[in-house]
C-alpha cells in the first residue's frame, strides 16, 4: 500500500478519533516541536538587528566555553551522579513509603499522614534554602545545638563532605509526597482477589508484598525511572542554586552544568552560549533515553516505552 | 502481569506527569528556547510612518495608546495608586497611559537582558552604564533617538547638556536620555559612630584604623561586625584602599587612576598578596561569618537589629539609610566614611550613570518620549512618580525645594517610604531634598567638589567577543577560588593563593587581559589620555 493512499484511508476510517488526539498533537507542536528552532542561537553570534536567523553563522564558537573550561567532564559526573541518587533513593524512597500507607488500617491516619508528606512538595526552593541555611549556618540550630552539647561547632559552609547528603535528603524529602501518591494509585488498581487468594493459601503480609505488589509495581517503576532519565543531564537548577548559592568553597561537591552555564553567563550575558550549554544538555539527554530504551526493548519488551 | 494491568499504571503516570509538565510549562524560561520575533522591520516601517503622521495632523489628534515602560527593582506597596493618578493626568494631556512594571531586585540583570533579547514590547526601559548601557547600545538593543528628540522631547533636548548628549552617543547614534544630576557615589562605610566613641576609637583615617573598629566591635561589644553577606563590604575596601581601578570586572585593572595604562591582572599582584594574608586574620578574629559566602542577608540589616557595625554605601543610600534609622527612632548614631579620604580624589558619575532608554520593540517610541518629556520637566508628573502622591507619601517643605517625610499623620510602618528606582528621569532643578535628612550628605558634596576627577574608566566600552570563552571560564575562577580567598575562608592562604592565580591562568585571563588593554589603550588615545 502506498504511503499516502493509506494515511488518506486511515484518516478517513478514523476521524473521530484523530479528532480526539488532535488537541494534544497540535499542544505538542506549538510548545515542543516549532520552539525546537530556537536550537539555531546555539550557533549564531547573537544580534539585536538580525534576531534568529538574521544573525550571524559562527558553527561550533559557543560551544567551546563548556569544553575549553576543563571541567566539562566533572560538571557532568556531578549532575549524573545527583539524579541517579535522586532517581533511585528517591523512587525506593517513595515506593517504601506507598506500600508501608497501603498496608496501613485506619483512614484518619492514612490521610493525614499523606498530607503531612505531600505538603514539602509545594514548598519553593527559596523557602528549602532558607531552612538549610538556618540549620546549618554559624548560628544555625545544628551548631546550636552541638555547642550545648559542649561538642565543637561544626563549619558546614566551607566543608565539602556533608554537602552530598544535605543535597540529596531535601531532594528525596521533597519529592516523596508526590511520588508515593503515583505508587499508591498504582497499588490501589491491584485486584484484592490477587490478595484474597494468597491469604486463603496462608501468605503472611510480607509475602504478599514480596510475591504479589512488587512484581506488579515494577512496570510503573521501570516507567518513571524511564521517563526520568531523558532528564538525567539537566540539573535542578532551583534546589542547587538556593541551597548553595554563591559559595565557590563548596562548588567541588556541588556544581552541576545549570549552576555552572549560570555563573558563566550572568556577567557577560549571551544567548548563543547559554543554547549551547542546553543544548548538550538535551542531546546527551536524547542519546541516553534512546540507548536506555534499545536496551529494554531488546530484554523485556514489555516494559520498554516506544 | 496483565496487559489491562500495566496500562492502568501507565495512565495513572501518564496523568500525574501531564499535570506536572502543564504546571512547569508556564514558566519554562530556557533562554534560547523562545522565537524572537523578527522586529527590525516593523520598527522602522513604524518611524516612518510615525514622521508623516505628525507632519500631517499636527499635535492635535493623537491615537490613544497605553505604553509599557520597566524599571529596576521593586514596585512600591501603593505602585498601582500612584500609575492611577499619573494616568489620570496623562491621559487628559497625551492621550496615552502607562503600564509600569519592576523587574525586582532579584535577579535583575537576568530579567532586563532576557526583556531586551526576547523581543517583548517595551516602550521605554531604564538604561545605564551599570546594565551595559555602552554595550547593548552597540548590539542594537535600543532605538536611535537622535532624529525624535528635538520633535517629541523638544524640552529635554534642551535642557540636557551637549557634553551629556555627547556622552551617550554610542557609533553617532544618541540611544539614551541621560538623567541630569551630577552626583558622586564612591564607596564608603555606615558604621556605628556611638559605639566608636564609647570605645574611645580614633577618626578613621586608614586601614589599620578600620580595622581597630571591627577589632574593639567583636571583643568588647561581642558582635561581628560584618554580619550577613560580607564580599561587596571586603572588597570595595580592599580596591579603594589600594586604589584599583576594575575595569570591566573585579579581577582586571589599573593599578591607580594616575597609571590609566597599567593595566593587570588583579590577583596576580603583590598587594592582592599582601591583602588576602590580612584577610584571613581578620576572618579568623570572626569580622565576618563563615558562612559569608551563602548569607543572603545584608550586612546592614543587621546593623538596624543591633547585631552588625559596617556596612559599605555610598554617600547617597548612606544618607537613605541614616534616615530610615532616625524615622524608625532606633537608639543609635550611625556615622559614614566614604573611602575617598584614602587617595584623595572622587570621581562624578557618568551622565548615564542613570538613564531612559527606548528598546527596538517598542511601537509607539514617539508617544513614549513624549510621556517621558512631560514626567522629566513637569514638576507635577515629576513628583508624583518620584516622590509618590503629595499628603500620603510626603508633604510640601517650607519651601519649594524641601518635602517632608512622612507626611502628617502618616505611619512609616504601614505606608513605606515611596522609594521606586526612579533615577533614570531626575532633573536636578525639580528635585526636592528632604527635611531633617541627613546633613552630612551635603557637607559631602561640598568635600568632593574640589577634588573631583573625570571618569576615565567607565566608558571604556568592552563586548569581550573574541574572548567570550575566556572571560566565562574566568567568571567561573574568580566564583569559586577568588571570593572565598577574598574573605579569608580557606584553610591555607598561600596554597589557595596559588590554585587561584594557576587557575586563572588555565582559564585563559592572559588572552582576557590583552583584550582589556587594547580597548582601554583605544579608548585613552582617542580621549588622549596618559
Amino acid at each position: 500500500m502506498t504511503g499516502k493512499h493509506g494515511l488518506m484511508r486511515e484518516l478517513s476510517r478514523n476521524k473521530t478519533m484523530f479528532l480526539m488526539i488532535a488537541p494534544t498533537l497540535i499542544f505538542f507542536i506549538v510548545f515542543s516541536y516549532v520552539p525546537m528552532v530556537g536550537i539555531y542561537y546555539a550557533f549564531t553570534k547573537f544580534d539585536f538587528e538580525g534576531g534568529l536567523f538574521g544573525s550571524e553563522f559562527i558553527g561550533f564558537e559557543n560551544f567551546r566555553f563548556l569544553f575549553e573550561s576543563g571541567l566539562l567532564w566533572n560538571l557532568t559526573k556531578n549532575t549524573v551522579l545527583y539524579n541517579l541518587a535522586f532517581l533511585i533513593i528517591g523512587n525506593v524512597m517513595q515506593l517504601v513509603c506507598a506500600i508501608f500507607l497501603s498496608q496501613l488500617p485506619g483512614k484518619l491516619f492514612k490521610k493525614s499522614a499523606q498530607s503531612v508528606m505531600f505538603l514539602p512538595y509545594f514548598l519553593s526552593w527559596v523557602l528549602v534554602g532558607a531552612f538549610v541555611f538556618n540549620l546549618f549556618s554559624d548560628l544555625g540550630v545544628v551548631n546550636t545545638v552541638l555547642k550545648q552539647l559542649g561538642m565543637q561547632p561544626y563549619d558546614f559552609y566551607i566543608q565539602t563532605a556533608p554537602w552530598k547528603y544535605i543535597i540529596v535528603f531535601f531532594s528525596v524529602w521533597k519529592g516523596l509526597g508526590y511520588g508515593t501518591v503515583i505508587y499508591l494509585a498504582a497499588i490501589m488498581s491491584i485486584s484484592d482477589e490477587l490478595y484474597e487468594a494468597a491469604r486463603i493459601d496462608g501468605a503472611n503480609i510480607f509475602q504478599q508484598i514480596r510475591r504479589i505488589t512488587l512484581p506488579l509495581l515494577k512496570p510503573t517503576f521501570i516507567l518513571l525511572i524511564l521517563f526520568s532519565l531523558g532528564g538525567i543531564l539537566k540539573g535542578q537548577f532551583d534546589l542547587f542554586y538556593q541551597i548553595i548559592g554563591s559559595n565557590g568553597m563548596l562548588y567541588d561537591a556541588t556544581d552541576i552544568i545549570d549552576t555552572y552555564v549560570f555563573r558563566s553567563l550572568t556577567v557577560n550575558f549571551d544567548i548563543g552560549m547559554g543554547t549551547a550549554a542546553g543544548l548538550y544538555q538535551s542531546f546527551f539527554g536524547f542519546i541516553l533515553i534512546m540507548s536506555v530504551n534499545t536496551i529494554i526493548k531488546k530484554t523485556r519488551e514489555d516494559y520498554a516505552l516506544f | 502481569m496483565s496487559m489491562k494491568q500495566k496500562r492502568a499504571s501507565l495512565f495513572v503516570v501518564l496523568t500525574m506527569l501531564t499535570s506536572l509538565l502543564a504546571a512547569c510549562g508556564g514558566n519554562n524560561n530556557n533562554g534560547g528556547n523562545a522565537p524572537a520575533p523578527a522586529n527590525d522591520g516593523a520598527a522602522s516601517n513604524n518611524g516612518a510612518a510615525v514622521n508623516g503622521e505628525a507632519a500631517a495632523d499636527g499635535e492635535k489628534k493623537l491615537e490613544k495608546v497605553e505604553l509599557t515602560w520597566y524599571l529596576l527593582g521593586d514596585a512600591h506597596k501603593d505602585q498601582d495608586k500612584v500609575v492611577a493618578e499619573f494616568n489620570k493626568m496623562l491621559s487628559k494631556d497625551l492621550n496615552a497611559t502607562i503600564k509600569l512594571n519592576f523587574t525586582t531586585w532579584n535577579d535583575w540583570q537576568t530579567k532586563y537582558n532576557l526583556l531586551l533579547t526576547s523581543g517583548e514590547k517595551v516602550d521605554m526601559i531604564f538604561a545605564s552604564s551599570w546594565s551595559d548601557y555602552y554595550k547593548l547600545a552597540k548590539q542594537g538593543a535600543f532605538l536611535d533617538l537622535k532624529d525624535l528628540l528635538p520633535q517629541y522631547a523638544p524640552t529635554t533636548w534642551g535642557n540636557v547638556p551637549k557634553q551629556d548628549w555627547e556622552s551617550v552617543t554610542v557609533a553617532g547614534g544618541i540611544y539614551a536620555v541621560p538623567n541630569t544630576n551630577a552626583e558622586y557615589t564612591p564607596d564608603g562605610f555606615v558604621y556605628r559612630e556611638d559605639w566608636r566613641k564609647e570605645l574611645n576609637l580614633p577618626e578613621f583615617t586608614d586601614v589599620n584604623s578600620i580595622e581597630a573598629y571591627l577589632d574593639a566591635v567583636k571583643t568588647q561589644k561581642k558582635v561581628t561586625p560584618i554580619n550577613g553577606a560580607a564580599y561587596e563590604n571586603v572588597q570595595r575596601l580592599f580596591r579603594t584602599w589600594y586604589d584599583f581601578q576594575p575595569i570591566g570586572s573585579d579581577v582586571i585593572g589599573a593599578t591607580s587612576y594616575d597609571a590609566p595604562r597599567d593595566i593587570q591582572v588583579i590577583p596576580f599582584t603583590a598587594q592582592f598578596e599582601e591583602w588576602v594574608k590580612r584577610m584571613k586574620t581578620w576572618a579568623d578574629k570572626g569580622y565576618w561569618n563563615k558562612n559569608a559566602l551563602s548569607s543572603k542577608q545584608e550586612a546592614g540589616d543587621f546593623i538596624k537589629t543591633g547585631q552588625g557595625a559596617y556596612y559599605w554605601r555610598n554617600p547617597s543610600s548612606a544618607g537613605g539609610f541614616i534616615n530610615e534609622i532616625t524615622a524608625k527612632q532606633l537608639k543609635m548614631e550611625i556615622g559614614y566614611f566614604p573611602f575617598t579620604r584614602f587617595h584623595n580624589y572622587v570621581i562624578p558619575t557618568l551622565p548615564i550613570a542613570n538613564g531612559m532608554a527606548i528598546p527596538k520593540s517598542s511601537k509607539n517610541p514617539e508617544r513614549s518620549l513624549m510621556v517621558l518629556d512631560k514626567l522629566r520637566n513637569d514638576s507635577a508628573y515629576f513628583n508624583l512618580l518620584t516622590y509618590g502622591i503629595e499628603g500620603t507619601h510626603w508633604a510640601k517643605g517650607e519651601d519649594d525645594k524641601t518635602i517632608v517625610i512622612p507626611a502628617p499623620g502618616v505611619d512609616l510602618n504601614k505606608t513605606p517610604r515611596y522609594d521606586i528606582a526612579s533615577w533614570g528621569w531626575r532633573y536636578e532643578p525639580n528635585m526636592k531634598g528632604e527635611k531633617g535628612g541627613w546633613a552630612g550628605l551635603d557637607k559631602l558634596k561640598e568635600e568632593f567638589k574640589p577634588i573631583s576627577k573625570p571618569d576615565i574608566f567607565g566608558p571604556i566600552y568592552m563586548d569581550y567577543e573574541p574572548v567570550k570563552a575566556e572571560l566565562a571560564a574566568v567568571n567561573q575562577v574568580f566564583e569559586q577560588y577568588g571570593k572565598p580567598l577574598m574573605l579569608g575562608l580557606t584553610s591555607n592562604v598561600d596554597a589557595s593563593l596559588m590554585t587561584y592565580r594557576d587557575k586563572l591562568k588555565a582559564a585563559g585571563i592572559e588572552k582576557v587581559l590583552e583584550y582589556v588593554k587594547t580597548e582601554a589603550n583605544k579608548y585613552y588615545d582617542e580621549k588622549g589620555i596618559q
